[in-house]
Order: C-alpha cells, then sequence, then structure tokens
C-alpha cells in the first residue's frame, strides 16, 4: 500500500488535517511533532495513554510493600521497648510512602518506555531530522487510487510539501 | 524545438536542498560543540580538587574519623552540615520540574532541565557524606534491609532508616524525571550529531520520534511524575529535618523544623541555580533564552522562602523563650551570644536580612547584583546547618560535658572537594546534555508562530 508524507509547519494544519483524514477513514496514520502539542496527539488518538494504569500498580505496589516489610521485619526480629508493641505504623508510614514514590515513579517511566515504544528499534521510514527541527509531519497510507485525492486533501490543509515514501 | 539547458535539467535532478535548522536547535546545542582551553583549565581544578579529597577520605578510612575533629560531644560535624546543605541544593530541580510543572508555570521551561541535573548531582554529592559520615564505611550496607547471616533487621523507627529511603527514593525519582525529560532532546541531538556522539545520543534517544503515541505517553508520565514528586520534594527534608528533631538535643526538638528546612532547602536550591546559570548564561550566550523574566520570578522565590527561613528564625527565638524551659533558652542565648556566635549573625544577615533587596525591581532584574546575592545565600545556609548542628550539639543539656568543635582539615578538604564534585559533574553534564530543554522551548516558538508574536 503506498504511503504519503506531508509537511506541516502548524499544529492546527495537523489537528485539521488528521481530522479529514480519520473521518474518512485513512486510519493507518502517523504524526511525527517537533514538541508536544495536546491537540495533535488527541486528534491521533482519543483515549489517554496506558502509563497511567502503571502509576496506579506501581504506587499499590509501594505501599503494600512498604507497610508489609516494616511490620515483617519488626515482628521476625522483635526488640521490646517499655513493653509497647512491636509493630509502630506511624514510623512506617514514612517508608510505606517513600516506597510508593519509588515503585510508581519507576513503574510509570517502564510504562513510558513500552507505551512509547523506548526500546532499541529501527526508526520509521517516514521520520527525518526535520522532525525535530520545527515542521510536523503526518503519514498516511492507502489504496494506489486513492493516492491524488489524498494529495490534494493535505495540500489543501496547508502541506507545504507532500511525498510519495518507498514501500 | 532546442533542448533545455544543463543546467536546468541538473536542477531537476538535485535533491531538494534541506530545511535550514531550527534556531532553537542550534542555539541550544551549540554549547555541546567543542571545549575550550578555558573549560579544559575549569574541569582541571575540579578533578585536583575532588582527588585532594579523595586522598584525604582514604587517609581518614585508614586512620579514623579522628582526623575529622570528631570528638566528644560533638559527632556530627562539618560532614552532616554538607550532607544537609546539598540535600537543600536538591530541591529547586524537582520543585521547578514538578511542582511548577503542576501549576502551569511556563517560566520554568527556560531553567528546568539545569536544575534538575543539579538536583542529580547534589543529590549525589549529598550521599556521598553519609559514606564519608560513617566511620567504618566496609559496613555502611548494614542500613538496608536485606536478609543476613546475623538474623536481624534495620530499626524501622530510627530517623536515619527513613533519611536512607528519602534520600535513595529522591536521588532515583530525580534521575527518573531528568532523563524522561531528556529524550526528546536526545533524539534532536542524534539527529545532528556525528561520530560517538550519534552513537551515544541514538541509545539515549531509544527510537523517540515524536509521534503521537510517544508524546501522549511522554506528557501522561511527565504528569505522573509530577504528581509523584511534589509530595517527595516536600517530604524529603522533612525527613532530613527529623534526623534532628527526632532527637532531644535543646534546638533541636521543635516540630517548626519540618517546613523550615523545606523553605530553606528550596531557598538555597533557586540561589544555587542562580550561581551555576549566570554564567552558564553569559558563557553560551543563553539571554535569548533565559531572560529578566525568569530572574525576576526566581527572586521573588528567593524572597519569599527568605521570608519563611526568616519567620522561622524568629519563632525559633519566640518558642525558645517562651516555652520556659531553661536549656532552651540557655541554647538559644549561646547560638546569639556563646562560641558560635558569628556563625549565628552570618546566617541571619545572609539568609533573612540581604535577601530583602528583592523586595525592589532594579535589584530583581540586575543579573550582577543577583549572582552576588547568590552567593551570600549559599554561604548563608551552609552556616545555617551549622548552626544548628554544631550549636546543638556542643551545648547539650550539662555544661560538664560542653566542648568546643572546629572543623579540621581533612573535613574542610573533603567539603571543598564536594563543590568541586559537583561544578566537575556539571562541567561534565554541559557537554552531555542540552542545558535547556529543547523540545519545551520550541513548543513556546511554535506557538508564537502560529499565534503571532506575543501571544
Amino acid at each position: 500500500m503506498p504511503r504519503l508524507l506531508a509537511v506541516f509547519e502548524l499544529p492546527q494544519q495537523v489537528v485539521d488535517a488528521v481530522t479529514q483524514l480519520r473521518g474518512r477513514g485513512y486510519l493507518d496514520l502517523e504524526t511525527y511533532s517537533p514538541a508536544p502539542f495536546a491537540e495533535v496527539e488527541d486528534a491521533v488518538i482519543e483515549k489517554p495513554s496506558r502509563v497511567r494504569l502503571y502509576t496506579l500498580v506501581g504506587g499499590l505496589t509501594g505501599v503494600v510493600t512498604g507497610y508489609a516489610l516494616t511490620l515483617w521485619m519488626a515482628n521476625d526480629w522483635q526488640i521490646m521497648v517499655g513493653g509497647k508493641p512491636f509493630s509502630s505504623i506511624p514510623p512506617y508510614t514514612i517508608i510505606a510512602f517513600e516506597l510508593t514514590i519509588l515503585f510508581g515513579g519507576l513503574l510509570t517511566a517502564l510504562g513510558l518506555a513500552v507505551h512509547a515504544r523506548l526500546y532499541p528499534r529501527k526508526l520509521d521510514g517516514a521520520y527525518s531530522a526535520r522532525f525535530s527541527a520545527e515542521d510536523f509531519g503526518v503519514a498516511v497510507s492507502c489504496q494506489e487510487r486513492d493516492v491524488a485525492e489524498i494529495d490534494d486533501l493535505l495540500r489543501a490543509h496547508g502541506a507545504k510539501e507532500v511525498s510519495l515514501l518507498d514501500g | 524545438m532546442t533542448p533545455p539547458p544543463a543546467e536546468a535539467v541538473a536542477a531537476l535532478i538535485r535533491p531538494a536542498p534541506q530545511p535550514p535548522d531550527s534556531p532553537v536547535n542550534r542555539d541550544l546545542l551549540a554549547p555541546l560543540e567543542g571545549v575550550s582551553l578555558g573549560y579544559f583549565a575549569l574541569l582541571a581544578i575540579t578533578m585536583a580538587f575532588v582527588g585532594a579529597a579523595a586522598a584525604v577520605w582514604i587517609t581518614q578510612v585508614y586512620l579514623g574519623l579522628g582526623i575529622a575533629g570528631y570528638k566528644h560531644p560533638v559527632f556530627w560535624g562539618a560532614y552532616i552540615v554538607t550532607f544537609v546543605f546539598w540535600v537543600g541544593i536538591a530541591h529547586a530541580g524537582t520543585l521547578i520540574s514538578a511542582i511548577l510543572y503542576l501549576f502551569r508555570a511556563k517560566w520554568r521551561n527556560a531553567i528546568n532541565r539545569s536544575a534538575e541535573a543539579m538536583t542529580v548531582i547534589a543529590v549525589i554529592t549529598a550521599m556521598q557524606f553519609l559514606g564519608i559520615h560513617v566511620g567504618r564505611i566496609w559496613k555502611s550496607y548494614f542500613i538496608l534491609p536485606y536478609p543476613n547471616q546475623r538474623a536481624l533487621w534495620v530499626n524501622f523507627k530510627s530517623p536515619l532508616l527513613w533519611d536512607t529511603f528519602a534520600i535513595s527514593t529522591y536521588g532515583t525519582i530525580s534521575a527518573v524525571f531528568l532523563l524522561v525529560g531528556l529524550i526528546p532532546d536526545f533524539a534532536i541531538a542524534r539527529d545532528r550529531a556525528r561520530s560517538w556522539r550519534k552513537l551515544l545520543y541514538t541509545v539515549l534517544a531509544a527510537g523517540w520520534q515524536g509521534t503521537a503515541r510517544q508524546w501522549k505517553a511522554h506528557n501522561r508520565t511527565t504528569l505522573h511524575l509530577s504528581g509523584l514528586a511534589t509530595p517527595l520534594v516536600l517530604s524529603v527534608h522533612s525527613v532530613v529535618s527529623w534526623d534532628f528533631a527526632m532527637s532531644i538535643v535543646p534546638g533541636w526538638h521543635a516540630t517548626i523544623f519540618a517546613p523550615y528546612f523545606v523553605a530553606g532547602a528550596i531557598f538555597s536550591g533557586f540561589a544555587m541555580v542562580l550561581t551555576v546559570m549566570i554564567p552558564v548564561r553569559r558563557v553560551f550566550g543563553l539571554e535569548r533564552y533565559i531572560t529578566a523574566y525568569h530572574f525576576e520570578n526566581m527572586s521573588r522565590f528567593l524572597l519569599l522562602t527568605s521570608l519563611i527561613v526568616g519567620y522561622a528564625y524568629l519563632s525559633e527565638y519566640f518558642m525558645a523563650w517562651y516555652s520556659g524551659v531553661e536549656t532552651e533558652q540557655s541554647a538559644f542565648w549561646l547560638r546569639a551570644f556563646g562560641p558560635y556566635w558569628m556563625s549565628t549573625w552570618v546566617m541571619i544577615l545572609c539568609n533573612a536580612v540581604a535577601p530583602q533587596i528583592l523586595w525592589f525591581k532594579k535589584a530583581r532584574t540586575s543579573v550582577p547584583t543577583l549572582f552576588v546575592l547568590s552567593v551570600i545565600i549559599n554561604i548563608g545556609m551552609w552556616f545555617e546547618r551549622y548552626v544548628i548542628i554544631i550549636g546543638g550539639l556542643s551545648r547539650e543539656y550539662n555544661p560538664a560535658v560542653w566542648g568546643i568543635y572546629t572543623p579540621s582539615y581533612a573535613e574542610l578538604t573533603i567539603v571543598a572537594g564536594s563543590f568541586a564534585f559537583f561544578a566537575m559533574n556539571f562541567l561534565i553534564l554541559l557537554k552531555l546534555i542540552p542545558m535547556v530543554a529543547i523540545a519545551e522551548m520550541k513548543e513556546i516558538s511554535i506557538h508564537e508562530r502560529a499565534h503571532g508574536e506575543g501571544h
């Protein structure tokens, strides 16, 4: 299937083009932005990122680990101080708090790595250094017969260049 | 029909010229390129100091903490003072990245990267003091809870253990924060670098190409890390303050310690950001990115935290007097008029009085004034910890066990070495990572382009 790459200058143009393309059923598309623009990201993917689940799981694991670790250790090696209970919840809350943050933070970073696919791999064929300068890119796959139509659509939304990618 | 001229045919075949690179990329990646003689000289000086400190430390491991002037009644000396100082410095970075991010304070964009880098370096510097301060370094891992042959566990009721957890969590999360923010900038550097740098940034950028999915995950990560780091920033120096406040030493045993320490930490952290970034901005010509607007906002933070710190100084004295506890009263009397009077007055003048100049707009926007003031504040904040720690320990309940402590040559060398270590690492990072967040600056520049200047 041919893949077209359009280059835009402004985020709003990308939003309009992507909305149009998706409305017409061209769902195999990808954008490249030099900086975060929420409107562009929302135009491509409506759902919030799954990364938030990682934070929740990490944080819960942390708080459970924090209390479990301290309570178990205090009762495994009991230190009798003035007849007071071995388990002392208020100071253990500090440990549980720190581990909540630690596990939550680390798992969030793992979530980023998984969902942003940050691991050794080849960059997309459509990607080029101009998208880490100031240009925005929209790459879209379509049927051979639709190339001209998509080309028109992209240019109508202000694409300064449209090219056909190999493969 | 005549054939078209050869030049026209060549123009058709020739690939289209590459569009010019973004000026933001060019300006902010420039500091990474090339090294001057001055840079090498500075690096060599800092390395020499670090080397000297390392030599002293090895001697101390061999001979014992006696050479550090640790003797009854002061067993927490300049090492712990400097530890608390560096943990304090580490507070600006995460405050700027996390709390100001949640408040959507856009002015943080120009300074957050350098402050985050300073945070990570300062935490590493501070952590070393825990190792330097314990006499038997080879047993320092006893503080960690792990199954061992001795079949015993650590005491989670001890503030020192809370500190272990707080500082290591803070160090880890700060490093994660710095790295997550750097990924898009690493990709920018990857697309432009050559030779070994290209390889380095390719690995570090980890396949970043700024797709919608990537930015979405990245934004969510930054948001959640900020949410997690906000209570963390406030808790870390609270926990450090409890190292003191949980004891019953006069002058330490105060409930005000946690907010007092947190405000002091933010105060000193911002001062250090100014001390470091003013020369960097000048040398690398970043005046376009770090402007009077940023300095003014940082000055306001300094003024606010200075007022909180000044209020804490006053209320400490008030509580000592109002409590009617004789030991508290004499501890605070001796603080101001006893053997350590000079440190106390340095602390008050540098931290509570000098920053009042920031009420004037002229001072807030004058870069040389801010530079001098930030150095004064750094000195004052080191002395604040000196006053609290040494002043407290040397004058406890029984006058028969009072003593005088003066830092030894060993301690002073290691303290100087810590400043050199901080500077050395910052100099190295200066050549490896962009010190202003490029993608975030671009967000602003593209926004301006879309909506016209001055939006």
